[in-house]
């Protein structure tokens, strides 16, 4: 399930279905679960994903070459829901793959899937809150984003609509580059708690230890994925999981 | 001219973009409702398309043709006689004036063609102001002269590489671009697609095409033409040159989009007619795509670069679905032709975008009594096409001096170099 407001930091890493190629998806996610990652994105991929750098636009138009799609996302859901019930696994996608499968019937077969919240980037708060009632009825939690130029009004409206958890983007700009965690970025995080108790998922520039430490007891889930699927991209997955193994090792116990 | 509710024409449209987004659309929307209205901002922007465009354009008859076709008069709306050779320098002055307003200091803008891009460059540095434009990097190669005109004019052209590198992708890099700069930096769309406001901003400084056109064609042919035509691509030259007559239903409008080499995947750019096109979600905006079963974004074809798109103006789309705009395409074949036709009948230069207008308009008019009046939009002109159409129509001559052009410029390079 989704952390508890103030819980210890926590991992949520990635992968694009179909990247580099649908079996190795799920050996990927076996390898993460492995490695200690608590919450787990199944990204459906996109041929025009607006909000992503480089690393996972590149990622996204390979996996669609491997069989990548929202069906194939719901059947490796349901494979991988089943066989790591410690993981919390989120579908993310941008809207017009679930538009077109027809949102009731995606958000339904997601719920059964095992599939506990969702993240969709080009899906405003104002177009999700009539399905509001659809989605806690199904148990399948919307994790919205607010990002830094998010005035405190919309931040409210967006911490009413979020469940489980929300996302905050650290910094301006796209996915898979650096980001600063200063006393700015602080005053950010203070002023979004301000509006909720949800806990708060810290994602866009998280890629080395040292991001992660400077993330532990500020927000409780820490988004590690591009640097992951730039790992998974050049070195396969089985080195990938024990980089993060070793990266999540480091924070659990920064003195060894 | 048309007005959304909440940012939709009907089930299209609306504001469908990355939260980071939507500070700066809220703003712009702000400003653009305050200022539409006010007669003052008109006539400041019509008086800068004067001064630095040469509006009105004309409305030129094209007597020997229509006689030769023997259908109804064709009259072209010249667009292709403004500053930069096309229609996308109304919007672009129009953006100007807000960026002015708004005081940001850097514009970026998506490009196919290159005559937004160009249109783009031309305001920054009459303005100041720095800017970026992103060109697919298989257009890049498909408008060259306009990317060297760019960067001449001190812009910074970026190839995109990704997907199918044409416009699709270099929205999606501007939109990235925005997501990072966007307190500073103000996206110049050019068409009258994405997030809302753009499809009503875009058309609402087109429309000065359609204003003209009605004022001219009551003083030229006595009384408002029967049909207008124009190409679609992402649809603003056909929102400018039907924005006047949405509410005369006398007036046909008739879009004509790119009918590319056939009907099967990739090798078109038809999204309104023959149920091609299905209503997606995507660039921030609802609208019909070229997509897959899965929602994946489709590849597209068309001779013309400004045509090649996905999506497709989500005004254009409602007014289609309602009736009052007609759809038809034209094929890369038919376009040549009309476009040879035009220049040899009458001595005119257009664009092969333009040019799919020409073979929609000329296929009418033929239908059409001699009594009755067309009116195409010529939106823009052919000089950017020369390496294009030379390879439509190939001559030996031109070959080589390409040959003799190409070691001339190396010299120069090395010269350069040397220094």
């Amino acid at each position: 399930m989704f952390p508890a407001q103030y819980e210890d930091l926590q991992i949520m890493s990635h992968a694009v279905i179909g990247f580099p190629s649908l079996e190795e998806n799920e050996k990927a996610i076996a390898g993460l679960a492995e490695a200690g990652v608590k919450l787990i994105e199944l990204q459906v991929p996109f041929s025009d994903p607006v909000a992503d750098g480089h690393t996972l636009v590149n990622a996204c138009y390979e996996a669609l070459k491997h069989g990548g799609s929202v069906q194939a996302t719901l059947d490796l859901a349901t494979t991988v829901c089943a066989r790591h019930p410690e993981v919390t696994f989120v579908l993310m996608s941008y809207l017009n793959p679930l538009f077109r499968y027809g949102l009731e019937e995606l958000f339904e077969k997601a719920s059964a899937a095992g599939i506990k919240g969702m993240i969709v980037p080009d899906w405003p708060v104002e177009e999700i809150e009539p399905w509001l009632p659809t989605l806690d009825a199904l148990g399948l939690s919307p994790i919205l984003m607010v990002t830094p130029n998010t005035t405190a009004e919309r931040v409210e409206k967006i911490a009413k609509a979020s469940r489980g958890m929300i996302y905050v983007v650290s910094r301006m700009g796209v996915t898979g580059h650096e980001t600063q965690w200063g006393e700015k970025f602080q005053k950010y995080i203070a002023e979004i708690r301000k509006h909720t108790d949800l806990p708060l998922a810290v994602g866009f520039g998280v890629r080395t230890a040292n991001d992660l430490n400077a993330l532990t007891g500020k927000a409780e889930v820490a988004a590690f994925c591009s640097q992951y699927i730039e790992w998974q991209r050049d070195e396969g997955s089985e080195i990938a999981a024990n980089k993060m193994k070793s990266i999540i090792r480091e924070i659990d116990s920064p003195e060894a | 001219m048309i007005r959304s509710e909440n940012g939709y024409f009907g089930e299209f449209g609306g504001r469908f973009v990355p939260e980071i987004l939507l500070p700066a659309l809220t703003e712009l929307e702000d400003l653009f409702f305050a200022l539409r209205d006010d007669p003052a901002f008109w006539q400041e922007f019509a008086t800068l398309c004067q001064e630095f465009s040469g509006r009105p354009t004309p409305l030129t008859p094209l007597r020997r043709l229509s006689k030769q076709l023997g259908g109804a008069q064709i009259w072209l709306k010249r667009e292709d006689l403004n500053h930069s050779g096309a229609h996308k320098i109304n919007n672009v002055l129009g953006q100007g004036l807000l960026v002015q307003r708004m005081g940001k200091q850097r514009v970026i803008a998506e490009t196919g063609a290159g005559q937004h891009g160009l249109a783009t460059a031309i305001m920054a540095a009459r303005l100041g102001l720095e800017a970026t434009i992103y060109m697919g990097a298989e257009d890049i190669e498909r408008q060259y002269s306009n990317v060297f005109w760019m960067r001449q004019l001190g812009s910074d052209v970026v190839g995109v590489t990704t997907g199918a590198q044409t416009l699709k992708e270099a929205l999606d890099e501007a939109l990235r671009d925005w997501a990072a700069s966007v307190e500073t930096t103000h996206y110049v769309l050019g068409t009258a697609c994405g997030p809302a406001p753009f499809p009503e901003l875009v058309s609402y400084f087109q429309s000065i095409i359609s204003d003209e056109i009605k004022e001219q064609s009551l003083r030229q042919m006595g009384r408002l033409p029967d049909e207008i035509v124009a190409c679609v691509g992402g649809g603003s030259n056909a929102m400018g040159a039907f924005g006047a007559f949405l509410e005369t239903p006398d007036v046909n409008l008739v879009g004509v989009e790119a009918g590319g080499v056939s009907l099967e995947d990739g090798k078109h750019s038809i999204r309104l007619s023959q149920n091609t096109g299905e209503t997606g979600i995507a660039q921030g905006y609802k609208t019909l795509f070229l997509q897959n079963d899965d929602g994946q974004l489709g590849d597209t074809h068309s001779i013309a670069a400004g045509l090649d798109y996905v999506g497709v103006s989500p005004i254009l789309a409602y007014l289609s679905q309602q009736g009052r705009v007609i759809p038809e395409s034209a094929t890369d074949d038919e376009v040549t032709e009309a476009f040879s036709l035009l220049m040899k009948t009458e001595g005119i230069i257009p664009a092969l975008e333009s040019a799919h207008g020409l073979a929609g308009g000329f296929k009418r008019a033929r239908q059409m009594k001699p009594e009755q009046n067309v009116v195409i939009n010529l939106s823009g002109r052919g000089d950017k096409d020369i390496f294009t159409v030379a390879r439509a129509f190939p001559q030996r001559e031109w070959t080589e001096f390409l040959q003799r052009e190409a070691v001339r410029s190396t010299e120069a390079l090395a010269k350069k170099r040397g220094h």
